[in-house]
């Protein structure tokens, strides 16, 4: 059975680098994705949105191989990716740059050394070469200046632009960037959403933009996808999500609090709770 | 009654499990061990954060219990009339058990306790995770040269211990207490023996090397990503590490004993 999805191969690999079919995974008792269909077209920057909670971060995870889908597929470049061989997840992670959520830098390095960590970790450059394309890096997300810091003399927005510059350093096939405007300044932001756009374009890449950031994603994306509830709610690019005629699509691009999508996480009622609480 | 048995079998099926888990973690090590050793970069530099830094209080440790052992065994020996086999006698004790055994109680207070909580740090605040997704190994990476580093740093910090302990003795034994400095010396050099006496210390402290080190790496990698679980890391590798010696000691001292 395993060998099977391992082996499986997607014709549409041509057009599409990542497809997503059928995948369903939960957690515990917890739903997280209940038959999830999609795919990212080469070459383009697609948002990926959604509530906080729905399970953008684990859609994450499972497109990488951290996890692996109860269920169904995902396919990068036509080939399944899970688990099966440690070589095989690696050698397609060598094509991935991923932005955390939370950054993740390497805390015993310094800023530069992060940066060049996976160069020398997969690349015999010279170490001339290496400088030369770290301090680009740096250059372009505005922290050449702090390249001697250690990651705890950071700010957190400052440490995800080293995360980004480290993502970048590869330069990686596809990029997934988890929430990269969170914490950012309006200048830095400006900076970031250019930044992802020209890296897209000029070097071909694909970019996968996580977020719930709306107003951004309208500038940057090319296709978005909403995920709500496990499944995809509404695709397309976001002049068609926001003349969306759905409750549930124009409750999210509005910011509205009341509306199909529920803001608290799921439990029992409130009074309920109170009084069980008080009775107990 | 039945609860208690049921609190029994629950107990002793983790101990089974943990021990499982211990084996499969063990055998996931062995296989890069080669390789590190031919990269020894990050070795070397992870023997100076554990090794040379826990140098201080192995010294100071070897120190204390040297002019200890003198002091306690004087006493004893002066009243059989031998009072000039108080050298071969710490040296004995120092080289086969002490040295051994103390050096790596305070290796693993120091060292291993600080291992398991960095690596579990790391599990907590992602880095691990953002390793893998480099596609760099982190057992590669991270745990086996902390392993090797313990592996090879606990025997050479035994033997500085022991050496530093028998100093120890000569000051409190010939300058304090009255004993001839050659007898003392000479006496170490007739008793002490190659293969009974420093093989066998070698070879224990090689072993707690071992399982101290391991027992580090193996509660920082599986360590729970939170504050609790971090420091709950630390705490079972001093715990389960020292018991872990003192056990090993008492089965490793049964089979080298002579005559036993
Ligand atoms: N390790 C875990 N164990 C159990 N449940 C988890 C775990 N990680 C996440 N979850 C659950 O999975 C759901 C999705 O989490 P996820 O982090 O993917 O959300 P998200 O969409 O990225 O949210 P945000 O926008 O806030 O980052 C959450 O409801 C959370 O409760
Ligand atoms: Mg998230």
């Amino acid at each position: 059975m395993v060998k099977k999805v391992c082996d499986f191969w997607s014709d549409d690999a041509v057009s599409n680098l990542v497809e997503i079919k059928d995948v369903r995974f939960s957690r515990g008792s917890r739903m997280i994705f209940n038959g999830l269909n999609f795919s990212i077209p080469r070459g383009k920057i697609t948002a990926i949105l959604g509530p906080s909670g729905t399970g953008k971060t684990t859609l994450v995870k499972l497109i990488t191989g951290q996890i692996r889908p109860d269920d169904g597929v995902i396919l990068f470049e036509g080939r399944a990716v899970c688990p099966c061989s440690r070589q095989r997840l690696y050698e397609m992670r060598r094509q991935i740059g991923v932005l955390f959520q939370s950054g993740a830098l390497l805390t015993n390095l310094d800023v530069f050394e992060n940066v060049a960590f996976p160069l020398r970790q997969h690349t015999k450059l010279p170490e001339r070469l290496i400088r030369q394309i770290v301090l680009m890096k740096l250059q372009s997300v505005g922290l050449r200046g702090a390249w001697e810091h250690m990651p705890s003399e950071l700010s957190g927005g400052m440490a995800r632009r080293v995360a980004l510059a480290r993502a970048l350093v590869m330069d990686p096939k596809l990029i997934i960037y988890d929430e990269p405007f969170a914490g950012l300044d309006p200048i830095s932001m400006g900076v970031i959403v250019q930044l992802i756009r020209e890296t897209n374009d000029a070097l071909g890449i694909t970019s996968i933009v996580v977020t719930h950031d709306v107003a951004q994603t309208e500038i940057l994306a090319d296709q978005s996808v909403l995920l709500s509830e496990g499944v995809v709610v509404a695709a397309g690019t976001p002049a068609e999500l926001c003349n969306d005629r759905s409750e549930l699509v124009q409750q999210f691009m509005r910011g509205k609090s009341d509306g199909p999508v529920p803001f608290h996480f799921p439990g029992p009622g409130y009074v309920e709770h109170l009084r069980a609480l008080a009775s107990s | 009654m039945s609860g208690l048995v049921r609190e029994g079998w629950l107990g002793f099926r983790e101990f089974v499990g943990t021990f499982g888990a211990f084996q499969m973690f063990f055998f996931r090590l062995l296989p890069y061990l080669p390789k590190a050793l031919l990269r020894p970069r990050l070795i070397i530099e992870q023997i100076y954060s554990i090794g040379v830094l826990s140098l201080v209080l192995i010294m100071f440790g070897g120190f204390f219990v040297g002019m200890v052992l003198a002091l306690q065994s004087y006493s004893t020996l002066v009243e059989f009339g031998s009072a000039d086999s108080l050298g071969a006698f710490a040296a004995e004790a120092l080289v086969r058990e002490l040295g051994p055994v103390v050096a790596s109680l305070l290796f693993a207070g120091r060292a291993c306790s600080a291992v398991a909580s960095e690596v579990g740090l790391m599990r907590a605040t992602e880095q691990i995770s953002a390793l893998e997704l480099m596609a760099v190994d982190p057992i590669e990476h991270i745990i086996v040269p902390r392993f090797i580093a313990g592996v090879i740093s606990v025997p050479l910090l035994a033997a500085i211990f022991s050496t530093i302990g028998m100093l120890g003795a000569y000051l409190v034994g010939v300058h304090l207490l009255g004993v001839d400095s050659g007898a003392f010396w000479s006496n170490i050099q007739v008793r002490v023996d190659m293969y009974e006496d420093v093989a066998s210390g070698i070879l224990k402290s090689f072993v707690f090397g071992v399982s101290a080190s391991f027992m580090a790496v193996f509660e920082g990698y599986y360590a729970a990503p939170t504050a609790a679980g971090v420091s709950q890391a630390a705490t079972r590798t001093v715990v389960i590490g020292s018991v872990w010696i003192l056990l090993i000691d008492f089965i490793l001292t049964g089979f080298m004993l002579p005559g036993v």
